[in-house]
Protein backbone atom coordinates (compact mmCIF):
# COMPACT_ATOMS: atom_id res chain seq x y z
CA UNK A 1 0.00 0.00 0.00
CA UNK A 2 1.28 3.25 -0.73
CA UNK A 3 0.84 6.40 1.03
CA UNK A 4 1.38 10.02 -0.20
CA UNK A 5 4.40 12.46 1.66
CA UNK A 6 1.60 14.72 2.72
CA UNK A 7 -0.13 11.99 4.64
CA UNK A 8 2.79 10.99 6.07
CA UNK A 9 3.58 14.33 6.89
CA UNK A 10 0.03 14.94 8.96
CA UNK A 11 0.70 11.46 10.43
CA UNK A 12 3.91 12.72 11.70
CA UNK A 13 2.77 15.95 12.89
CA UNK A 14 0.40 13.61 14.89
CA UNK A 15 2.71 11.72 16.79
CA UNK A 16 4.77 14.85 17.82
CA UNK A 17 1.65 16.78 19.51
CA UNK A 18 0.99 13.49 21.13
CA UNK A 19 4.48 12.90 22.41
CA UNK A 20 4.31 16.75 23.86
CA UNK A 21 0.86 15.57 25.92
CA UNK A 22 -1.92 18.12 26.75
CA UNK A 23 -1.18 21.82 25.67
CA UNK A 24 -0.70 23.66 29.19
CA UNK A 25 -2.03 27.21 30.09
CA UNK A 26 0.77 29.94 30.39
CA UNK A 27 -0.16 32.84 31.75
CA UNK A 28 0.33 36.28 29.42
CA UNK A 29 4.06 37.28 30.95
CA UNK A 30 5.39 40.75 31.65
CA UNK A 31 8.94 40.95 29.82
CA UNK A 32 11.04 43.10 32.80
CA UNK A 33 13.78 43.02 30.45
CA UNK A 34 16.43 43.00 33.92
CA UNK A 35 18.89 40.89 32.65
CA UNK A 36 18.70 37.18 33.77
CA UNK A 37 15.35 37.97 35.79
CA UNK A 38 13.33 36.70 33.03
CA UNK A 39 15.10 33.52 32.80
CA UNK A 40 14.66 32.84 36.45
CA UNK A 41 10.64 33.51 36.03
CA UNK A 42 10.86 31.33 33.06
CA UNK A 43 9.78 34.21 30.97
CA UNK A 44 8.35 37.15 32.93
CA UNK A 45 6.76 37.87 35.84
CA UNK A 46 2.63 37.18 34.93
CA UNK A 47 1.02 40.01 33.74
CA UNK A 48 -0.88 41.85 36.46
CA UNK A 49 1.22 40.85 39.45
CA UNK A 50 1.90 42.50 42.62
CA UNK A 51 5.30 41.75 43.12
CA UNK A 52 6.83 42.51 47.00
CA UNK A 53 10.66 43.23 46.11
CA UNK A 54 12.15 43.17 49.72
CA UNK A 55 15.53 44.15 50.29
CA UNK A 56 18.36 46.00 52.52
CA UNK A 57 19.92 49.26 52.55
CA UNK A 58 21.95 49.57 49.39
CA UNK A 59 20.89 46.18 47.75
CA UNK A 60 19.40 47.59 44.04
CA UNK A 61 16.10 48.00 45.38
CA UNK A 62 15.68 51.27 43.72
CA UNK A 63 18.15 50.49 40.72
CA UNK A 64 16.04 47.26 39.55
CA UNK A 65 12.65 48.92 39.59
CA UNK A 66 13.56 52.05 38.35
CA UNK A 67 15.01 49.42 35.12
CA UNK A 68 11.65 47.39 34.79
CA UNK A 69 10.05 50.68 34.40
CA UNK A 70 12.85 51.56 31.48
CA UNK A 71 12.51 48.74 29.53
CA UNK A 72 8.36 48.72 29.87
CA UNK A 73 8.66 52.40 28.40
CA UNK A 74 11.24 51.21 25.68
CA UNK A 75 8.14 49.02 24.95
CA UNK A 76 5.85 52.09 24.64
CA UNK A 77 4.38 51.29 27.99
CA UNK A 78 3.10 54.01 30.09
CA UNK A 79 4.77 53.32 33.59
CA UNK A 80 4.23 55.48 36.86
CA UNK A 81 6.99 55.32 39.96
CA UNK A 82 5.96 56.49 43.49
CA UNK A 83 8.60 58.44 45.50
CA UNK A 84 7.54 57.20 49.23
CA UNK A 85 11.55 57.30 50.26
CA UNK A 86 13.18 60.08 49.11
CA UNK A 87 12.29 63.22 47.14
CA UNK A 88 11.95 62.67 43.32
CA UNK A 89 14.09 65.44 42.12
CA UNK A 90 17.01 63.29 44.36
CA UNK A 91 15.94 59.85 42.96
CA UNK A 92 16.01 61.23 38.97
CA UNK A 93 19.27 62.98 39.83
CA UNK A 94 21.10 59.66 41.03
CA UNK A 95 19.07 57.52 38.43
CA UNK A 96 20.14 59.30 35.28
CA UNK A 97 24.12 58.25 36.31
CA UNK A 98 22.91 55.22 34.62
CA UNK A 99 23.01 54.78 30.83
CA UNK A 100 20.08 52.34 30.91
CA UNK A 101 17.93 55.72 32.23
CA UNK A 102 16.96 58.39 29.64
CA UNK A 103 15.29 61.69 31.17
CA UNK A 104 13.38 62.16 27.99
CA UNK A 105 11.41 59.30 29.20
CA UNK A 106 10.07 61.26 31.87
CA UNK A 107 9.81 64.32 29.95
CA UNK A 108 8.02 62.85 27.47
CA UNK A 109 5.55 61.24 30.17
CA UNK A 110 6.21 57.90 29.17
CA UNK A 111 7.67 56.92 33.05
CA UNK A 112 5.56 59.31 35.25
CA UNK A 113 7.53 60.00 38.31
CA UNK A 114 5.16 60.88 41.17
CA UNK A 115 6.23 62.33 44.71
CA UNK A 116 4.11 60.75 47.29
CA UNK A 117 4.43 63.63 49.84
CA UNK A 118 2.95 65.98 47.15
CA UNK A 119 0.02 62.78 46.22
CA UNK A 120 -0.83 63.12 50.23
CA UNK A 121 -1.00 66.70 50.49
CA UNK A 122 -3.39 67.25 46.81
CA UNK A 123 -5.58 64.36 49.26
CA UNK A 124 -5.26 66.33 51.90
CA UNK A 125 -4.05 63.35 53.88
CA UNK A 126 -1.29 65.46 56.29
CA UNK A 127 -2.28 63.19 59.55
CA UNK A 128 0.48 61.49 60.84
CA UNK A 129 -1.54 58.50 60.59
CA UNK A 130 -4.07 57.22 58.03
CA UNK A 131 -7.73 55.87 58.72
CA UNK A 132 -9.26 53.97 56.54
CA UNK A 133 -11.21 56.69 54.55
CA UNK A 134 -7.26 57.67 54.28
CA UNK A 135 -5.98 54.49 52.53
CA UNK A 136 -9.14 54.60 50.60
CA UNK A 137 -8.39 57.54 49.04
CA UNK A 138 -5.16 56.72 48.74
CA UNK A 139 -5.62 53.98 46.61
CA UNK A 140 -8.68 55.72 44.38
CA UNK A 141 -5.99 58.22 43.38
CA UNK A 142 -3.25 55.18 42.69
CA UNK A 143 -6.30 53.63 40.57
CA UNK A 144 -7.36 56.91 39.29
CA UNK A 145 -3.77 57.02 37.94
CA UNK A 146 -3.13 53.50 36.35
CA UNK A 147 -6.78 53.84 34.62
CA UNK A 148 -6.35 57.49 33.08
CA UNK A 149 -3.09 56.96 31.82
CA UNK A 150 -3.24 53.19 30.83
CA UNK A 151 -0.47 52.58 33.25
CA UNK A 152 1.03 48.52 32.95
CA UNK A 153 3.86 48.89 34.94
CA UNK A 154 4.14 50.60 38.64
CA UNK A 155 6.36 51.17 40.90
CA UNK A 156 6.13 52.04 44.92
CA UNK A 157 9.09 52.88 46.38
CA UNK A 158 8.57 52.10 49.46
CA UNK A 159 5.37 51.00 50.30
CA UNK A 160 7.26 50.50 53.91
CA UNK A 161 7.21 54.54 54.12
CA UNK A 162 3.67 54.29 52.96
CA UNK A 163 2.71 51.49 55.68
CA UNK A 164 4.37 53.47 58.71
CA UNK A 165 1.49 55.32 58.42
CA UNK A 166 -1.05 53.13 58.69
CA UNK A 167 -2.15 52.26 62.20
CA UNK A 168 -2.41 48.56 62.43
CA UNK A 169 -1.46 45.15 60.26
CA UNK A 170 -5.24 44.62 59.33
CA UNK A 171 -5.69 48.14 58.02
CA UNK A 172 -2.06 47.20 55.96
CA UNK A 173 -3.45 43.76 54.56
CA UNK A 174 -6.62 45.82 53.71
CA UNK A 175 -4.56 48.71 51.88
CA UNK A 176 -2.06 45.99 50.07
CA UNK A 177 -4.88 43.47 49.18
CA UNK A 178 -7.10 46.39 47.86
CA UNK A 179 -4.43 47.84 46.08
CA UNK A 180 -3.43 44.63 44.51
CA UNK A 181 -6.35 43.04 43.53
CA UNK A 182 -6.88 46.94 41.70
CA UNK A 183 -3.99 47.15 39.87
CA UNK A 184 -4.86 43.60 38.86
CA UNK A 185 -7.73 44.26 37.57
CA UNK A 186 -6.22 46.68 35.17
CA UNK A 187 -3.32 44.63 34.37
CA UNK A 188 -0.78 46.76 35.66
CA UNK A 189 2.08 44.52 36.73
CA UNK A 190 3.33 46.10 40.13
CA UNK A 191 6.99 46.29 42.39
CA UNK A 192 6.01 47.27 45.71
CA UNK A 193 9.36 47.65 47.15
CA UNK A 194 9.88 47.17 50.86
CA UNK A 195 12.52 47.86 53.26
CA UNK A 196 14.39 45.02 55.13
CA UNK A 197 17.06 44.77 57.66
CA UNK A 198 18.19 41.69 56.85
CA UNK A 199 17.96 38.85 54.27
CA UNK A 200 19.02 36.02 55.51
CA UNK A 201 17.26 32.94 56.16
CA UNK A 202 15.68 33.63 59.15
CA UNK A 203 14.76 36.99 57.95
CA UNK A 204 11.00 38.46 56.99
CA UNK A 205 10.97 39.07 53.97
CA UNK A 206 8.66 42.37 54.20
CA UNK A 207 8.11 44.60 57.13
CA UNK A 208 5.62 44.06 58.53
CA UNK A 209 5.39 40.48 57.81
CA UNK A 210 1.69 40.98 56.59
CA UNK A 211 2.59 41.84 52.86
CA UNK A 212 4.18 38.45 51.71
CA UNK A 213 1.57 36.51 52.23
CA UNK A 214 -1.03 39.05 50.23
CA UNK A 215 1.06 39.63 47.72
CA UNK A 216 2.16 37.73 43.99
CA UNK A 217 5.51 37.46 44.49
CA UNK A 218 8.62 38.22 46.65
CA UNK A 219 11.73 39.11 45.22
CA UNK A 220 14.61 39.11 47.78
CA UNK A 221 17.89 41.30 47.48
CA UNK A 222 20.31 41.71 49.79
CA UNK A 223 24.10 41.57 50.74
CA UNK A 224 26.62 38.46 51.52
CA UNK A 225 29.63 38.73 52.89
CA UNK A 226 32.61 37.01 50.77
CA UNK A 227 36.05 37.49 52.62
CA UNK A 228 35.10 41.02 53.35
CA UNK A 229 33.55 41.85 50.56
CA UNK A 230 29.34 42.64 50.45
CA UNK A 231 28.01 40.56 47.53
CA UNK A 232 24.83 41.95 45.77
CA UNK A 233 22.03 38.94 46.01
CA UNK A 234 18.65 38.08 44.35
CA UNK A 235 16.79 35.58 45.04
CA UNK A 236 12.98 35.10 43.74
CA UNK A 237 11.51 33.65 46.57
CA UNK A 238 7.85 33.11 45.36
CA UNK A 239 6.16 33.77 42.02
CA UNK A 240 2.67 33.16 41.69
CA UNK A 241 1.15 31.92 38.04
CA UNK A 242 4.70 30.53 36.94
CA UNK A 243 7.51 27.87 38.05
CA UNK A 244 10.59 29.98 38.68
CA UNK A 245 14.27 29.51 40.50
CA UNK A 246 14.60 29.98 44.04
CA UNK A 247 18.46 30.14 43.94
CA UNK A 248 20.04 33.09 44.70
CA UNK A 249 21.98 35.23 41.71
CA UNK A 250 24.64 37.51 42.64
CA UNK A 251 23.79 40.93 40.91
CA UNK A 252 26.19 43.73 39.87
CA UNK A 253 24.64 47.54 39.63
CA UNK A 254 26.59 48.55 36.16
CA UNK A 255 26.34 51.38 34.49
CA UNK A 256 23.98 49.58 31.93
CA UNK A 257 21.43 47.87 34.84
CA UNK A 258 21.21 44.92 36.50
CA UNK A 259 23.77 42.28 35.81
CA UNK A 260 22.86 38.64 37.33
CA UNK A 261 25.10 35.95 37.12
CA UNK A 262 24.39 32.29 39.91
CA UNK A 263 25.96 31.83 42.84
CA UNK A 264 29.11 29.36 43.30
CA UNK A 265 27.36 27.28 46.49
CA UNK A 266 30.06 27.68 48.12
CA UNK A 267 30.83 29.13 51.97
CA UNK A 268 28.15 29.98 54.77
CA UNK A 269 25.47 32.69 54.52
CA UNK A 270 26.90 35.54 56.98
CA UNK A 271 23.59 35.60 58.36
CA UNK B 1 19.23 103.32 72.74
CA UNK B 2 15.67 104.25 72.10
CA UNK B 3 14.63 104.82 68.54
CA UNK B 4 13.34 108.22 67.81
CA UNK B 5 10.67 109.56 65.83
CA UNK B 6 10.73 113.32 64.52
CA UNK B 7 7.46 114.93 64.01
CA UNK B 8 6.44 117.33 61.61
CA UNK B 9 5.11 120.27 63.74
CA UNK B 10 2.35 120.77 61.54
CA UNK B 11 1.26 117.78 61.12
CA UNK B 12 1.49 117.82 65.25
CA UNK B 13 -0.92 120.84 65.52
CA UNK B 14 -3.39 119.01 62.80
CA UNK B 15 -3.64 115.75 64.56
CA UNK B 16 -3.36 117.16 68.14
CA UNK B 17 -2.76 115.43 71.54
CA UNK B 18 -5.81 113.16 71.33
CA UNK B 19 -7.73 111.20 68.66
CA UNK B 20 -11.48 110.52 68.08
CA UNK B 21 -12.79 107.37 69.36
CA UNK B 22 -15.16 107.25 66.20
CA UNK B 23 -18.17 108.97 67.97
CA UNK B 24 -18.41 112.40 68.63
CA UNK B 25 -20.05 111.78 72.16
CA UNK B 26 -17.83 109.04 73.24
CA UNK B 27 -15.27 111.35 72.57
CA UNK B 28 -16.76 114.37 74.34
CA UNK B 29 -17.34 112.21 77.51
CA UNK B 30 -13.92 111.07 77.55
CA UNK B 31 -12.23 114.69 77.33
CA UNK B 32 -11.54 114.81 73.78
CA UNK B 33 -11.22 111.83 72.69
CA UNK B 34 -7.95 109.10 73.27
CA UNK B 35 -4.66 110.36 74.32
CA UNK B 36 -2.15 109.81 71.26
CA UNK B 37 0.34 106.64 71.19
CA UNK B 38 -2.65 104.55 72.97
CA UNK B 39 -3.21 101.20 72.45
CA UNK B 40 -6.84 100.41 73.23
CA UNK B 41 -8.18 96.88 73.85
CA UNK B 42 -11.90 95.83 73.18
CA UNK B 43 -12.88 92.82 74.83
CA UNK B 44 -16.24 91.07 74.56
CA UNK B 45 -18.68 88.24 73.55
CA UNK B 46 -19.95 88.15 70.04
CA UNK B 47 -23.13 90.24 69.07
CA UNK B 48 -21.99 92.91 71.18
CA UNK B 49 -21.86 95.66 68.13
CA UNK B 50 -18.03 95.24 68.87
CA UNK B 51 -16.96 94.79 65.26
CA UNK B 52 -19.26 97.97 64.27
CA UNK B 53 -17.32 100.03 66.31
CA UNK B 54 -13.80 98.96 64.96
CA UNK B 55 -14.74 100.31 61.70
CA UNK B 56 -16.53 103.41 63.22
CA UNK B 57 -12.82 103.59 64.85
CA UNK B 58 -11.62 103.82 61.45
CA UNK B 59 -13.72 105.74 60.09
CA UNK B 60 -13.13 109.33 61.40
CA UNK B 61 -9.50 108.58 59.64
CA UNK B 62 -7.88 111.49 59.32
CA UNK B 63 -4.96 110.27 57.19
CA UNK B 64 -6.69 107.59 54.96
CA UNK B 65 -3.67 107.04 54.02
CA UNK B 66 -2.01 106.20 57.20
CA UNK B 67 -5.31 104.32 58.52
CA UNK B 68 -5.74 100.77 58.12
CA UNK B 69 -8.65 98.08 59.04
CA UNK B 70 -7.40 94.44 59.84
CA UNK B 71 -10.50 92.02 59.59
CA UNK B 72 -9.91 88.04 60.36
CA UNK B 73 -13.35 87.22 59.86
CA UNK B 74 -14.96 89.75 57.61
CA UNK B 75 -14.45 90.10 53.60
CA UNK B 76 -13.77 93.12 52.15
CA UNK B 77 -17.32 92.97 50.48
CA UNK B 78 -19.15 92.94 54.00
CA UNK B 79 -17.00 95.87 55.16
CA UNK B 80 -17.55 98.37 52.33
CA UNK B 81 -21.30 97.07 52.54
CA UNK B 82 -21.33 98.49 56.15
CA UNK B 83 -19.69 101.70 55.13
CA UNK B 84 -21.89 102.28 52.51
CA UNK B 85 -24.96 101.87 54.99
CA UNK B 86 -23.57 104.64 57.68
CA UNK B 87 -22.23 106.70 54.52
CA UNK B 88 -18.60 106.43 56.36
CA UNK B 89 -15.49 107.64 53.64
CA UNK B 90 -14.77 104.33 51.54
CA UNK B 91 -11.05 105.48 51.66
CA UNK B 92 -9.01 103.77 53.93
CA UNK B 93 -6.77 101.11 53.81
CA UNK B 94 -8.33 97.44 54.52
CA UNK B 95 -6.79 93.85 55.19
CA UNK B 96 -8.84 90.85 55.56
CA UNK B 97 -6.59 88.21 56.71
CA UNK B 98 -9.49 86.20 57.26
CA UNK B 99 -10.16 85.99 53.51
CA UNK B 100 -6.53 85.84 52.89
CA UNK B 101 -6.40 82.58 54.76
CA UNK B 102 -9.44 81.29 53.37
CA UNK B 103 -7.99 81.68 49.62
CA UNK B 104 -4.91 79.47 50.91
CA UNK B 105 -5.73 77.34 53.15
CA UNK B 106 -9.59 76.46 52.77
CA UNK B 107 -9.58 76.52 49.11
CA UNK B 108 -6.31 73.81 49.42
CA UNK B 109 -9.23 71.79 51.64
CA UNK B 110 -11.46 72.12 49.36
CA UNK B 111 -9.69 70.95 46.33
CA UNK B 112 -8.44 67.92 48.48
CA UNK B 113 -11.71 67.19 48.95
CA UNK B 114 -12.85 67.24 45.23
CA UNK B 115 -9.72 64.44 44.85
CA UNK B 116 -11.41 62.26 47.10
CA UNK B 117 -14.39 61.99 46.06
CA UNK B 118 -14.13 62.57 42.27
CA UNK B 119 -10.65 61.13 41.39
CA UNK B 120 -8.08 63.04 39.17
CA UNK B 121 -8.39 64.21 35.82
CA UNK B 122 -5.48 64.03 32.79
CA UNK B 123 -4.75 67.29 33.73
CA UNK B 124 -4.79 66.62 37.21
CA UNK B 125 -2.25 63.79 36.66
CA UNK B 126 -0.08 65.59 34.12
CA UNK B 127 0.18 68.23 36.99
CA UNK B 128 1.09 65.84 39.43
CA UNK B 129 3.76 64.38 38.02
CA UNK B 130 5.43 67.34 37.67
CA UNK B 131 4.88 68.86 41.11
CA UNK B 132 7.75 67.92 42.86
CA UNK B 133 7.40 69.82 46.33
CA UNK B 134 4.62 70.36 48.35
CA UNK B 135 3.68 74.46 48.20
CA UNK B 136 2.99 74.58 52.02
CA UNK B 137 1.43 77.39 53.38
CA UNK B 138 4.33 79.27 55.34
CA UNK B 139 2.84 82.60 55.84
CA UNK B 140 3.03 83.62 59.55
CA UNK B 141 -0.20 85.76 59.77
CA UNK B 142 0.80 87.24 62.78
CA UNK B 143 4.15 88.30 61.85
CA UNK B 144 2.74 89.76 59.08
CA UNK B 145 0.35 91.87 61.19
CA UNK B 146 3.48 92.85 63.70
CA UNK B 147 5.22 94.07 60.32
CA UNK B 148 2.05 95.85 58.60
CA UNK B 149 1.57 98.02 61.87
CA UNK B 150 5.28 99.17 62.38
CA UNK B 151 5.63 99.69 59.15
CA UNK B 152 2.78 102.77 59.75
CA UNK B 153 4.29 106.41 60.44
CA UNK B 154 3.55 108.82 62.90
CA UNK B 155 -0.17 109.22 63.69
CA UNK B 156 -1.68 106.61 62.39
CA UNK B 157 -4.49 104.84 63.26
CA UNK B 158 -5.04 101.27 62.67
CA UNK B 159 -7.43 98.85 64.33
CA UNK B 160 -7.31 94.66 64.45
CA UNK B 161 -10.59 92.51 64.27
CA UNK B 162 -10.16 90.58 65.74
CA UNK B 163 -6.99 88.78 68.27
CA UNK B 164 -8.74 85.29 68.23
CA UNK B 165 -7.68 84.66 64.81
CA UNK B 166 -4.34 84.63 66.01
CA UNK B 167 -4.60 82.96 69.58
CA UNK B 168 -5.75 80.07 67.46
CA UNK B 169 -2.82 79.49 65.50
CA UNK B 170 -0.27 80.65 67.41
CA UNK B 171 1.14 80.24 70.82
CA UNK B 172 -0.37 82.95 73.22
CA UNK B 173 3.22 84.02 74.42
CA UNK B 174 4.01 84.99 70.88
CA UNK B 175 0.68 86.69 70.42
CA UNK B 176 1.26 88.87 73.50
CA UNK B 177 5.21 89.27 72.55
CA UNK B 178 3.87 91.00 69.01
CA UNK B 179 1.27 93.01 70.62
CA UNK B 180 4.06 94.29 73.03
CA UNK B 181 6.44 95.08 69.79
CA UNK B 182 2.94 96.80 68.01
CA UNK B 183 2.02 98.79 71.57
CA UNK B 184 5.58 100.12 71.70
CA UNK B 185 5.75 101.06 68.09
CA UNK B 186 2.24 102.63 68.61
CA UNK B 187 3.42 104.99 71.35
CA UNK B 188 6.72 106.41 70.19
CA UNK B 189 4.70 107.08 66.67
CA UNK B 190 1.60 108.50 68.78
CA UNK B 191 -0.78 106.83 66.71
CA UNK B 192 -3.49 104.71 68.28
CA UNK B 193 -4.33 101.28 67.55
CA UNK B 194 -7.31 99.63 68.40
CA UNK B 195 -7.63 95.75 69.15
CA UNK B 196 -10.31 93.53 69.83
CA UNK B 197 -10.84 89.66 71.46
CA UNK B 198 -13.32 87.92 72.49
CA UNK B 199 -13.90 87.31 76.01
CA UNK B 200 -14.28 83.39 75.61
CA UNK B 201 -11.71 82.36 73.50
CA UNK B 202 -8.22 83.66 75.27
CA UNK B 203 -8.04 82.28 79.05
CA UNK B 204 -8.10 84.67 82.21
CA UNK B 205 -4.81 84.94 82.55
CA UNK B 206 -3.94 86.41 79.27
CA UNK B 207 -6.59 88.56 79.06
CA UNK B 208 -5.10 90.07 82.29
CA UNK B 209 -2.16 90.60 80.21
CA UNK B 210 -3.50 92.08 77.35
CA UNK B 211 -5.02 94.15 79.62
CA UNK B 212 -1.50 95.09 81.33
CA UNK B 213 -0.24 96.12 77.84
CA UNK B 214 -2.83 98.01 76.74
CA UNK B 215 -3.40 101.82 77.55
CA UNK B 216 -7.74 101.80 77.75
CA UNK B 217 -9.79 98.59 78.16
CA UNK B 218 -13.29 98.70 77.08
CA UNK B 219 -15.77 95.85 77.60
CA UNK B 220 -18.76 95.01 75.43
CA UNK B 221 -21.51 93.20 77.28
CA UNK B 222 -24.93 92.48 76.50
CA UNK B 223 -27.57 92.06 79.01
CA UNK B 224 -31.31 91.29 78.65
CA UNK B 225 -33.49 93.71 80.47
CA UNK B 226 -37.05 92.47 80.68
CA UNK B 227 -37.99 92.03 76.95
CA UNK B 228 -35.32 94.07 75.33
CA UNK B 229 -31.41 93.34 74.97
CA UNK B 230 -29.35 96.79 76.39
CA UNK B 231 -25.77 96.95 75.07
CA UNK B 232 -22.99 98.25 77.26
CA UNK B 233 -19.83 99.87 76.93
CA UNK B 234 -17.86 99.47 80.27
CA UNK B 235 -14.39 101.67 80.32
CA UNK B 236 -12.59 99.26 83.04
CA UNK B 237 -8.90 100.62 82.22
CA UNK B 238 -7.92 104.48 81.30
CA UNK B 239 -4.27 104.91 81.93
CA UNK B 240 -3.52 107.81 83.84
CA UNK B 241 -7.41 109.00 83.75
CA UNK B 242 -9.14 107.11 86.11
CA UNK B 243 -11.89 109.14 86.53
CA UNK B 244 -12.98 108.05 82.81
CA UNK B 245 -13.92 104.79 84.04
CA UNK B 246 -17.44 104.32 83.05
CA UNK B 247 -20.16 102.27 81.97
CA UNK B 248 -21.84 103.52 78.77
CA UNK B 249 -25.14 102.51 77.41
CA UNK B 250 -25.18 102.66 73.80
CA UNK B 251 -27.37 102.19 70.79
CA UNK B 252 -26.93 101.82 67.05
CA UNK B 253 -28.27 104.94 64.71
CA UNK B 254 -28.12 104.95 61.05
CA UNK B 255 -26.88 108.68 61.48
CA UNK B 256 -24.19 108.16 64.02
CA UNK B 257 -23.36 104.31 64.44
CA UNK B 258 -22.99 103.63 67.93
CA UNK B 259 -23.49 106.16 70.12
CA UNK B 260 -24.33 106.75 73.93
CA UNK B 261 -27.28 106.64 75.62
CA UNK B 262 -27.18 107.08 79.13
CA UNK B 263 -23.67 107.45 81.30
CA UNK B 264 -23.24 105.78 84.65
CA UNK B 265 -20.63 105.77 87.12
CA UNK B 266 -18.48 102.65 87.96
CA UNK B 267 -19.46 102.36 91.93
Amino acid sequence: MLYSNELLAEVGRWVFVSMLGTPQYTRDRCITGIHGLDEITRGGIPYGATVLVGGTCGSGKTTLTMEFLVHGAQMGEACAYFAATEPSVKLLENIRQYTFFDMEMVDKGLINVFDMDVVYSWLGLTKATFDRDDINSLVKAITDIVNTIGVTRLVIDSVTTLCYKIPNDQLIRDFLFTLGKTLATQGCTSFLVAEITSAGAKAHWSSFGVEEAILDGIMVLGDIDRMGHLLRFLQVVKMRGTDHSRAKYAIELTPMGVMMTPMLKWGVDSD
Amino acid sequence: MARKVTFDLEDEEFFGERASIGSPKFDKMMKGGIPRGFTILCIGEPGGGMDLFMKQFTSVAEDPENTILISTAESQNEILQVFRRFEWPLDLKVRTIGEEYNEKVLEKDLEASRFRLEGFSMQDIQRLAQTRFVEEDNTDYLTSLASQITSLGPFFRCAVDNLDFFFQRNESHRVISMLRVMQAHTQLNRGVLLISASSGSVAENIQRELALICDIVFDFEVKMIANTFETRMIVRKFRNAPENLRVYTYRVTDEEGITPETVDRVA
